[in-house]
């Protein structure tokens, strides 16, 4: 009760703020939830020191639940806790895709409209239920248990393989279920050394916690290796999986080093009608950024200092940025609670990055490595949507406002069909509203195919090979032997 | 005959295409400069690269300053400045920051040590590999992507075939061959071989660009490797192999460009055993 409080006193701080800097109230959001099949993950990492939080969507029954999870190092009993999955929630709302709106002042007579804002409801969640199930091993298939504890609701094994087929009995037998594409990347894992992190659900210890749905799981190590292994969950080489991956980090941006790192687009200018579905609107341009890109990227959605120093955690703000007890749920353990300012207060530094990815066995052979750069550009994706003048325009400036306002929204719905890939042509009165009360609306004038651009994209996308064949002609051009006494 | 023919006589455009040819082809470092400029062009148009103008400029204010003083106080003023280009275009390319000034230290260091640090009249280090890593050390503020380049097929043909050309004119072929050989043989050992991953996995290591890039225009650099090809081809090994332990045991995503920056001063032993004429630019 009292952190809901002071998450409102915070958020009631700071909001005004930013709506003057900015000139910008944040109206939707785009959440993980969105796209099928999201898993989430948290990674802290401090110098050599991690701690990962794995979401658990798991939807079936709960006796069928089980978890393999490829680890560096052998995690002690206190390295692994389970954490109250709100803590997703809370980081997605944080840093999820905004859209932010702007009001243009009537030329004519001056006042403001206020805003009214909406924000998209996620989401309902799925009961679970669950079933002990037996622990068997066998000596001959040289799996070992490192390490046994009984964390919450789950009960935790680390396995130590010496061959993969023997791991694969093992699991099979007690069974785990693994999926066609995992089988190949066993070996290579035993083989690099890692452990096998392996989970099920106790029954007697979830009954007794009272929880009706299963918490995520947490585990920290030490190790230098700064990566995901993203490889034994792939369950067939044709099928996508989207990753959402929020880093809490001390200097700056993290990024991805064997993927490319992209920057979703961001800071366009999209029509108003937008607002009522922004959800759909992030999932197409998402998807078509992604196939833009070679499939095989990591898009950056999010990126921002949260060191107890910056003021301005958010800008503007989807949700109130996290606050201690937040922050440490999510393992950045290296902040400190900070006694001057009650409750939210923290000092330390952190910086905030979320990565999102669609991932499949054929664009992705490898696992995730990252590395934290000194990046300290702040980044998010916001669309931005302006609501005209309202009220009469019957004044000079009102009609050359309004010549403005058609070649204003000519640009959004231009930028709204390059974004999305949607089809624009059924809003044309988002456009011809305006060129009616211009006097202005003629069919001959309207250049359906003159300002939409219907084969720009697909001429953009072929750019790069057009590109390549330049390259070759003038390569060919300059080392072509013109005559045989080449050199002078 | 019959080209001086056209220059003179009938076809003056076309004769001036032909000598612009001529030039071009007769330097290696050209064809450095055309080829290293067509990758960060096609780096900020179709990879969303993060380098402003301001970055170039100031690499390149930063590199040709201290070839100017270089020239000026070292009385060589046939060193020219083709140099000073390629080690900003490699900059730009390589390094990145999120401050500008990064990128005028980086062009001050790496032309600097081209001066500086120098053994018998020969670099010690190769300047652009100098530049970038003694300036993430000092600066604190830059860093390496070597993510940034993806893998795509196009991007191997493009680098592929650039790098060659290069490396045929300048008759460095051997190292830069002989160490994409040593490291993709040892990659494909450790982690096909060994650890069994699918061959997807090795190739998608073989496609980075960044390794391409470093090994057809980094680490071949004809006056920072000894000039001996027996010695170029025992150098060459040794840079592949501290990178593969560098990468596989130390966990480095940098490991080519720090092996390189380590090994360099080896150089000047491998110049001792195997002894050769020094390399000229032309």
């Amino acid at each position: 009760m009292k952190k809901q409080i002071l998450i409102a006193v915070f958020a009631g701080i700071l909001q005004p703020y930013f709506a003057k800097a900015f000139c910008g109230f944040y109206v939707a959001k785009a959440d993980a939830r969105l796209f099928n099949k999201a898993s989430q993950v948290i990674i802290a990492k401090y110098e050599d020191r991690f701690v990962v939080t794995m979401s658990n969507d798991f939807s079936g029954e709960v006796k069928d639940f089980a978890m393999v999870v490829p680890v560096p190092e052998v995690p002690e009993e206190q390295d692994i806790r389970t954490v109250n999955r709100l803590i997703f929630d809370k980081l997605d709302a944080y840093s999820g895709p905004r859209l932010v709106e702007y009001y243009d002042h009537n030329p004519c007579n001056r006042y403001v409209m206020e805003s009214v804002s909406a924000a998209a409801a996620p989401m309902a969640d799925t009961r679970k239920e669950f079933r002990e199930s037996e622990e068997r091993l066998s000596k001959k298939e040289g799996v070992s248990i490192v390490a046994k504890y009984a964390i919450g609701e789950y009960d935790i094994l680390i396995l130590d393989a010496k061959q993969s087929s023997g791991l694969e009995s093992w699991l099979i037998r007690n069974g785990y279920r693994i999926p066609e594409g995992a089988k190949e990347v066993l070996e290579p894992y035993i083989k690099s050394n890692m452990k096998f992190f392996v989970a099920k659900v106790n029954l007697e210890n979830f009954n007794s916690s009272g929880y009706t749905l299963l918490n995520p799981i947490q585990i920290s190590y030490s190790s230098p290796k700064f990566m995901l292994p993203i490889r034994l969950g792939m369950a067939n080489a044709k099928d996508d999986q989207d990753l959402v991956i929020y880093m809490i980090t001390r200097k700056g941006r993290a990024e991805v080093t064997n993927y490319r790192t992209v920057e979703i687009p961001t800071d366009k200018n999209v029509p108003e009608f937008v607002e009522q579905k922004f959800g759909k609107f992030y999932k197409d341009l998402f998807n078509r950024a992604w196939k833009r890109e070679g499939k095989n990227v990591a898009f950056l959605e999010y990126s921002w200092d949260i060191s107890s120093s910056n003021q301005q955690k958010c800008d503007p703000c989807a949700a109130p940025p996290p606050v201690m007890n937040e922050l440490a749920e999510a393992g950045a353990f290296w902040l400190e609670r900070n006694a001057q300012t009650w409750g939210g207060g923290y000092s330390g530094n952190a910086w905030f990055t979320r990565l999102h990815l669609r991932y499949n066995r054929e664009n992705f052979p490898q696992d995730l490595f990252f590395q934290e750069t000194p990046n300290r550009q702040s980044f998010q994706a916001r669309y931005i949507i302006t609501h005209p003048a309202q009220g009469d325009l019957d004044c000079t400036e009102g009609g050359m406002y309004m010549e403005q306002l058609i070649g204003r929204r000519q640009k959004e719905l231009h930028s709204l069909a390059s974004l999305t890939g949607w089809d624009i042509e059924k809003y044309d009165s988002y456009i011809n509203k305006y060129r009616q009360k211009l006097d202005l609306f003629k069919e001959d004038r309207m250049q359906r195919n003159g300002f939409l651009f219907p084969d720009l994209d697909s001429f953009l996308e072929n750019l790069s090979w057009i590109y390549l064949a330049v390259f070759l002609l003038i390569t060919f051009w300059l080392t072509y032997p013109f005559s045989k006494n080449s050199r002078h | 005959m019959q080209t001086s023919f056209i220059t003179e006589r009938k076809y003056p455009f076309l004769g001036d295409l032909l000598s612009l040819n001529l030039w071009f082809r007769s330097d290696p470092r050209h064809f450095q400069i055309f080829f290293l400029s067509s990758f960060l062009l096609f780096g900020l148009m179709f990879l969303n690269w993060n380098v402003s103008f301001t970055s170039l400029i100031l690499a390149a204010a930063g590199a040709f300053f201290v070839q100017f003083l270089g020239i000026r106080f070292k009385h060589q003023p046939e060193a020219g400045y083709k140099s000073a280009w390629i080690s900003t275009l490699s900059i730009c390319l390589m390094l990145r920051a999120d401050e500008a000034w990064v990128f005028l230290l980086a062009g001050l260091l790496s032309i600097g040590s081209k001066w500086l640090i120098r053994y018998n009249g020969k670099h010690v280090f190769n300047p652009t590999n100098f530049g970038i890593l003694i300036c993430i050390l000092l600066s604190g503020r830059a860093w390496v992507s070597p993510g940034q380049w993806g893998s795509e097929t196009l991007w191997l043909l493009f680098t592929g075939l650039a790098g060659l050309l290069v490396l045929l004119r300048a008759g460095r072929l051997d190292t830069g061959i002989c160490f994409l050989a040593v490291y993709l043989l040892g990659s494909f050992a450790v982690h096909v071989f060994w650890r069994n991953w699918p061959l997807d996995f090795w190739y998608h290591q073989l496609s980075s660009g960044t390794l391409l890039l470093f090994s057809f225009f980094m680490i071949t650099d004809p006056r920072a490797t000894p000039s001996d090809r027996s010695g170029r081809i025992i150098f060459a090994s040794a840079v592949a192999l501290l990178s593969l332990w560098l990468q596989i045991k130390m966990f480095r995503y940098d490991a080519p460009l720090w092996a390189l920056l380590i090994m360099s001063p080896s150089t000047i032993l491998l110049d001792k055993i195997f002894i050769h004429s020094p390399f000229k630019w032309n």
